[in-house]
């Protein structure tokens, strides 16, 4: 930023988020009260089977060590925030607390040996594994948050951003490895991380710059073909470009879920662009038709959609995941069983295979009951809804489409995986962000609610206006010297 | 160069229009999730390899099967290391009972009613709320059958070393007193973990198949006794009364009947001589000639469609699966689905293409017994406990086949088939000493094989018929030979145990 | 009934109610929001562009206002100028008891109200006009 922009700033001063400290104070204790209902419960169940008489079982939390930290973090990042003083939104973070702190509680729940991984010494299971992560992830979103001033590194780039993703796209291609089934991975020594989740944010980023540079010309001169319309010919190229990428990323990685949200996600942007549904009529009949020639060329497609259709046709073989989700949602009910208190096991081993990445929903639903899965939803469209609002309030195309895209990413992705893992539609690889354990997911999501929160600033608060006697020049003095 | 920055309401609407349709997706997403969490919960959740219902399964004492007088079939005990043990009184009731292993499932009434023994298949919702507080809220019902185990028994040793089933029933309610099935298997060795595998295997290797319930799902060439739902259809539809005969079948009976130039034969009965016969008469001396000709009047579309309202063509609404018994294979051009009158007339006399089980053979005679009325035919008469779902099932009445005088003209038809001078003689051993009886035999011709298998229905008293008896025992010969005597030692014991009427 | 999971149950329960609580008062921040946007004032002002010599922005184009709207060539302005003759940071244009103000910020060639320079604060009135580098604006009314 120029030094001019630096001094325009007006000197931050710790400013009062009372909002988010309100929504984080209700979200903590509502995350406390789900730590200490998993504590009762695993002490229940331990107990029952020895009969040990149950009026002796204390109420502690479940483990007090981790949701302390956890909570401790996000006032933490609150205070942050409360000192840079900028105005952002006051309902994003506290949502998307929340949505984290259920995750980590699902976490904890679930055998702690599906995932591990040794840091110096230490061996690290899936809960702390899960809140490691998150405490990265609000590390991000603080910087983001308070670091981000300015957006030329974002609007300026973007076809360096693109390339940047293409690379990374073609490296999975390239030298990914099969993590069970579908989902690639890209190990670079210790660590492995899911590339498509990072992708998501750059086609994003992509996007909202190419869009924004060009959105007058695609709104206004389209091919017209009777009542119909095409985006004008030079940009079709672009656009059939993305239809490309997607089937690509279909029959090259397998990977459905990353496919249907990018183009999902497309399609959204090019209307929020040019407003104009007949670009997005003609993206779905594209879909379709790249859904058929899909199912008939490939058979890795057709398994997953025959296995979606009907998966109780093979119990025990290929329809097992699915058919033992839909079961979890059945013993959930309404109210649930109770957090802890599900998933029977099957010879000691998880009734749903994956469910840490694959089919948190089905724990949760199993768990929280109908009522808690609504609750979750409700979560998703609040953070949805924020992100919208930051959209529509911006001046800047740019940063308006910056914005919607984020906020619709994040939507889009918890639509697919939720509808997926209810066999709405054939289930996909994709996370469910902020809840499925993942720490590029993680990642990715918080870099998306980082960005988003530092484009909701409103700017310095006008100064309240001042009293009748004042004299107007006293507002010269203090801004400096005049021309 | 960048573009002039300018507020632009048009991306702020699209971007809510754009929220607005993600929100309706939420909306039809949590109602896929209502629909999987409140409508389909029940099924899900008993669903028999859902882990929860196994590991129920597992730890539960699966509920009692109790016999109508409270003697106990099944039970399960807690062995020494406290494992559930799955226990049975006998190995006459293995077509019923059927197994419930670990390894293989369940089987026959043990899987029907499964959800029940384990006490999880309730839909109360206020039980439902209450059993969350409850540290053992599974409560297993017991379930009590109309079967008496001293006729099961007897059956069973009646049918002896032959495959074979026998079916008793009581004709006004419907109600199940023996369903027996031979061979019969030891339930409790497949039930138990440690002879499991060894008895499951020998069971499969088994060329005589002593897991198939004969008695519901065994489908045999009836013979003969298909004459009575030929009756009842003729006698129904009108195309027979009382009186009716037929001019071409005296003159017919030396040489055969010509159907569409096919022959058919009937040497049963030179014993009539020239005299053309009625209803009563056909059915004392099993006249082939008269019958198919009684086919042919009544036609192949009015034959099946009476045949329907006795349980024919789909299986039979009942506590045990079953299969359903049949005329034809439903592919011929012909009404009914016959392929000519030939097949007609030769399903009239029960040969052709007709099979049937056991079962639908003694619910036709039960609805001839309870004046034309069918009633409903079930083996469970209660379900005890004090968990939710717990209930009687009192009897229904399923279908009016015929009038009450059309009634009392097939009965006194059939009690001439027992009783009469000739029909004694195709009946041997079936009337019960001092009691009124009627019924039918059967003798029915198995294509590749010389022996016949020999068949049985049959009620008494003829008045207020207190029991109906079906038995088939397969390729034992001539219905005389086997069925007939079986039947009429069973039905005396049957009055010996509940007294004279 | 077991005394213990009955309060097991109300603890579940209790978390479940404790998730809507959240969204409640989330909702109420929503649409407390939601008023303030639509009761606020629509647009206090529009900038006019009356005369522009490179030709961009086009003559014609209005520029709606916010309370505090900055003018300049950087990109963090409320207003951005491609003008070689406008400053990083050129002018603040503020709206305040129902007056307009603009402000010039140190700019190189200063700020100028119809033909005099601005020296501090100087109060606008509809019609007036407003050149910052090349570019001429003429203040007019909002669109409601």
């Amino acid at each position: 930023m120029t030094a001019a922009a630096i001094r325009f700033q007006p000197r931050l001063r710790p400013r009062p988020r009372s909002t988010e400290l309100g929504l984080l104070v209700i979200a903590s204790l509502t995350l406390l009260m789900g730590a200490i209902s998993l504590g009762a419960t695993e002490r229940y169940l331990a107990a029952s089977p020895k009969g040990v008489t149950l009026g002796a079982l204390g109420f502690g939390p479940a483990d007090p060590f981790g949701i302390g930290l956890y909570v401790g973090a996000l006032f933490a990042v609150h205070a942050i925030l409360v000192l840079a003083g900028r105005r952002l939104d006051q309902v994003l973070l506290p949502a998307a607390g929340l949505l984290g702190g259920i995750g980590l509680l699902l976490m904890q729940r679930l055998p702690q040996d599906l995932v591990s991984q040794q840091l110096g010494g230490l061996v690290l299971g899936l809960g702390r594994l899960q809140l490691l992560w998150l405490l990265v992830a609000l590390t991000v979103i603080t910087v983001l948050a308070v670091g981000v001033r300015g957006d030329r590194w974002l609007r300026s780039y973007k076809y360096t951003w693109a390339a940047v993703g293409i690379a990374l796209l073609l490296l999975t291609f390239v030298f990914g490895s099969d993590t069970g089934g579908a989902r690639l991975a890209l190990t670079v020594g210790p660590f492995s991380g899911q590339p498509s989740e990072l992708l998501k944010v750059i086609l994003v980023v992509f996007l909202a710059g190419y869009l924004s540079e060009n959105r007058s010309l695609l709104a206004e001169e389209s091919l017209r073909l009777g009542p119909l319309r095409f985006p004008p010919l030079p940009y079709l190229a672009p656009m059939g470009a993305m239809w490309a990428i997607a089937l690509g990323i279909v029959i090259v990685q397998r990977d459905l879920g990353a496919a249907l949200l990018f183009f999902a996600v497309f399609l959204a942007l090019l209307y929020t662009a040019t407003g104009r549904a007949s670009y997005v009529g003609w993206g779905i009949v594209l879909f379709l038709a790249g859904s058929w020639a899909l199912y008939n060329l490939f058979p890795h497609v057709r398994i997953r959609v025959d296995n979606w259709i009907d998966p109780f046709r093979d119990p025990s073989g290929a329809g097992f995941q699915a058919v033992q989700a839909l079961y979890a949602f059945g013993r959930g009910g309404i109210l649930g069983v109770g957090l802890g208190n599900g998933l029977p096991t099957i010879g000691g081993h998880m009734p749903v295979p994956a469910v840490h990445t694959d089919y948190p929903l089905a724990a949760l639903g199993e768990e929280l009951g109908l009522v808690g899965l609504l609750a979750i939803l409700g979560l998703y469209l609040v953070v949805v809804q924020r992100g919208l609002r930051i959209a529509a309030s911006l001046h800047d195309d740019f940063r308006a489409l910056l914005a919607a895209g984020l906020a619709l990413v994040i939507g889009i992705q918890a639509c697919i995986i939720t509808a997926g893992n209810l066999k709405l539609i054939p289930l996909t690889g994709i996370t469910l962000p902020f809840v499925s354990y993942g720490g590029s997911s993680l990642l990715a999501n918080a870099i998306a609610v980082g960005l988003l929160l530092a484009l909701s600033d409103r700017g310095p608060q006008p100064p309240p206006p001042p009293r009748r006697r004042l004299r107007l020049v006293r507002l010269g003095r203090r801004r400096g010297a005049t021309a | 160069m960048t573009a002039p920055s300018r507020r632009d309401t048009r991306i702020g609407a699209n971007a809510v229009r754009t929220g607005i349709v993600l929100a309706v997706t939420f909306a039809l997403i949590a109602t896929g999730a209502g629909y999987w969490q409140v409508v389909e919960a029940q099924k899900l959740s008993t669903a028999p390899d859902n882990p929860a219902v196994i590991a129920i399964a597992r730890r539960t004492l699966r509920g009692a099967i109790v016999d109508r007088n409270g003697a106990w079939l099944a039970r399960s005990v807690k062995d020494k290391n406290g494992e559930a043990q799955r226990q049975y009184r006998d190995r006459s009731l293995s077509g019923v009972l059927g197994y419930a292993s670990a390894r293989y499932g369940t089987a026959g009434l043990e899987r029907a009613y499964s959800t029940q023994l384990l006490g999880i298949g309730d839909a109360d919702p206020v039980h439902q709320l209450t059993a969350k507080f409850d540290p053992r809220p599974v409560k297993p019902l017991t379930v009590e059958l109309a079967l008496d185990l001293r006729l099961q028994e007897a059956a069973v040793a009646g049918l002896g070393k032959d495959s074979g089933a026998v079916v008793m029933l009581d004709p006004a309610t419907g109600e199940i007193l023996a369903l027996a099935s031979t061979p019969t298997y030891d339930e409790g060795a497949v039930s138990n973990p440690a002879t499991a595998d060894d008895a499951f295997a020998a069971l499969q290797a088994n060329a005589n198949s002593p897991l198939l319930p004969r008695a519901t799902q065994g489908r045999y060439v009836p013979g003969s006794v298909f004459k009575v739902v030929t009756a009842i259809a003729g006698l129904d539809s009108g195309a027979i009364t009382g009186t009716t005969t037929f001019p071409q079948q005296p003159g017919a009976e030396a040489k055969g009947l010509l159907v569409d130039g096919f022959r058919i034969k009937d040497g049963h009965h030179p014993a009539t001589g020239g005299t053309a016969l009625d209803l009563v008469g056909a059915t004392e001396v099993s006249c082939n000639i008269w019958y198919a000709l009684a086919g042919l009047a009544i036609g192949g579309g009015r034959l099946v469609e009476e045949a329907a309202k006795l349980g024919f063509g789909a299986p039979i609404p009942f506590d045990l699966p079953t299969a359903a018994s049949r005329l034809n294979d439903g592919t011929g051009s012909a009404p009914g689905g016959f392929a000519d009158d030939v097949e007609l007339a030769n399903a009239a006399f029960g040969q052709g293409g007709t099979f049937v089980t056991p079962l639908q053979m003694a619910l036709v005679a039960a609805a001839v017994a309870n004046d034309g009325v069918l009633m409903r035919p079930h083996l469970v008469t209660a379900l005890q406990g004090t968990a939710g779902g717990a209930r009687t099932v009192g009897p229904e009445s399923w279908n009016r086949v015929l009038t009450s005088a059309q009634a009392d003209l097939l009965k006194a038809a059939m009690q001439q088939a027992v009783e009469g001078d000739l029909g004694r003689m195709y009946t041997v051993g079936a009337a019960v000493p001092g009691i009124p009886t009627a019924g039918k035999s059967g003798t029915a011709q198995v294509v590749g094989s010389p022996d016949p298998h020999s068949w049985f229905i049959g009620f008494a008293p003829v008045d207020h018929p207190k029991v109906v008896i079906a038995v088939l025992v397969a390729n034992g010969g001539h219905g005389a030979e086997r069925a007939a005597p079986l039947a009429g030692l069973l039905m005396a014991n049957y009055f010996a145990l509940y007294g004279k009427p | 009934m077991d005394g213990y999971l009955i309060t097991l149950w109300i603890l579940r329960l209790l978390f479940l109610a404790m998730l809507y609580g959240f969204l409640f008062v989330v909702g109420r921040v929503l649409i407390r929001d939601l008023r303030a946007a639509s009761r606020g004032p629509a647009e206090p002002g529009r900038l006019v562009v009356v005369a522009s010599p490179r030709g961009e922005p086009q003559v014609g184009v209005s520029y709606p206002l916010d309370a505090i709207t900055t003018l300049g060539r950087d990109l963090a302005s409320g207003i951005v100028m491609d003008d070689p003759y406008a400053s990083a940071l050129h002018a603040v244009l503020t709206y305040r008891n129902r007056t307009w103000y603009i402000e010039d910020k140190a700019s190189t060639n200063g700020t100028w109200v119809n033909g005099v320079a601005a020296a501090g604060p100087v109060e606008l009135g509809f019609g007036d006009e407003v050149r910052v580098g090349e570019v001429v604006f003429r203040l007019d009314r909002g669109r409601s």
